[in-house]
């Protein structure tokens, strides 16, 4: 595949992410800090917020699965999960945060429960788009191109 | 479309004599400019610390107010607290120099407001501290703000934020750094006990002013 057909293809993939609410403004942010003292910088962070996300996601598990868990203790991992999901720009993961939070102030179990497995559902998705960016940026710069800088600002 | 070239160098810049003068702040800067960064998360950790190094600060991160502490030598390795206020003195004298610390409100154990009030009640007391939180809470902001913060920011954190903070930190940081190099930057600035109520109403609305930011994410 041509440089530029790659360009425009990552071009489109990206934009379908913002569009579909995948990734948000914050994402773009971590964009600009990357420079060429640091060309991995997006992924370094991305990969510590999936390592993250799987041990506070295993973690709700494990609680939600006692007889008689904390709601208190549901609420702070999920703060958790959603401070770092709005850090990197992972707007879906975020927005199920919030109505998680809401649920366990409602002390809805099964409302609960449903999020729980929505967020691993969303982490999942969010992690394959963005491996999938990444590979297609690995590719632009190994055929000698460069990587389009999305204005979405 | 614009280009990202991951290869690219940084373009000439002709020097004029200001701008070359504006180049010796800014590698002074570089050097001193110390912020201590106390967060529990270790993405907005390595977040953080890429944000104050695109802004030439010299960074230091730990994950706990408990470890902000130790590291300021107000407490211990076995945390206890020091006995005297020797230990972080004699820190200072030792040549550390902390000129910022930004730190999580939210965090197990300590708070980002518990480290606020001990830092205030220190050695360290004339260092600058700035809080971040995800909860935009009128009532939260308010009590660090009178508990001597310098400023709140709302979380996720971004570049423009610490750009915002800079001239006003970097003012009084300036003025030290011209003078005698080993003075506390904070001791030199004119009474901060006057500035207190000014300062005050003037960082009140600011964190309302991150809500005009939220209708720009918006628009996609």
């Amino acid at each position: 595949m041509e440089v530029v057909q790659m360009q425009r293809r990552f071009a489109e993939y990206t934009a379908s992410l913002f569009r579909e609410g995948f990734l948000d403004a914050q994402f773009t942010q971590l964009q600009q800090l990357q420079d060429e003292t640091n060309p991995d910088f997006v992924e370094e962070v991305v990969s510590l917020f999936f390592e993250d996300s799987e041990k506070l996601v295993n973690n709700l598990a494990k609680t939600l699965d006692q007889q008689n868990f904390d709601y208190k203790k549901v609420d702070a991992l999920v703060h958790q999960l959603k401070g770092s999901s709005a850090s990197i720009g992972a707007q879906r993961v975020k927005n199920v945060c919030v109505a998680f939070r809401q649920f366990c102030e409602d002390q809805n179990v099964e409302a609960c429960l449903g999020c729980l497995q929505q967020v691993k559902q969303e982490c999942f998705l969010v992690k394959n788009k963005l491996e999938t960016l990444f590979r297609m940026e690995q590719q632009i710069v190994a055929a000698g191109g460069s990587i389009p800088v999305m204005e979405y600002n | 479309m614009l280009f990202r070239n991951k290869m690219e160098l940084k373009p000439q810049v002709s020097d004029t004599p200001s701008q070359h003068q504006q180049q010796q702040k800014q590698e002074q800067r570089e050097k001193h400019f110390h912020v201590l960064a106390v967060d529990d998360s270790e993405t907005d950790r390595k977040i953080l610390e890429k944000i104050l190094s695109v802004s030439s600060c010299q960074v230091t991160c730990v994950d706990s107010g408990d470890k902000a502490l130790e590291y300021l030598g107000l407490v211990d390795a076995n945390h206890q607290d020091s006995a005297s206020p020797s230990q972080s003195e004699r820190s200072q004298e030792d040549g550390l120099k902390v000129n910022l610390i930004m730190t999580d409100y939210c965090m197990p154990g300590m708070t980002g407001y518990d480290l606020l009030k001990r830092v205030k009640g220190s050695s360290w007391k004339e260092v600058p501290v700035v809080i971040m939180s995800s909860e935009n809470e009128p009532s939260r902001i308010n009590k660090c703000l009178e508990g001597g913060a310098e400023d709140f920011l709302l979380k996720p954190v971004q570049l423009s934020d610490v750009k915002k903070l800079q001239p006003r930190l970097l003012k009084s940081f300036d003025q030290s750094c011209t003078n005698l190099p080993d003075i506390d930057p904070m001791t030199t600035d004119n009474s901060k006990s006057n500035n207190n109520a000014t300062k005050r109403k003037a960082l009140s609305p600011e964190p309302s002013e991150r809500r005009p930011k939220m209708k720009e994410l918006t628009v996609l």
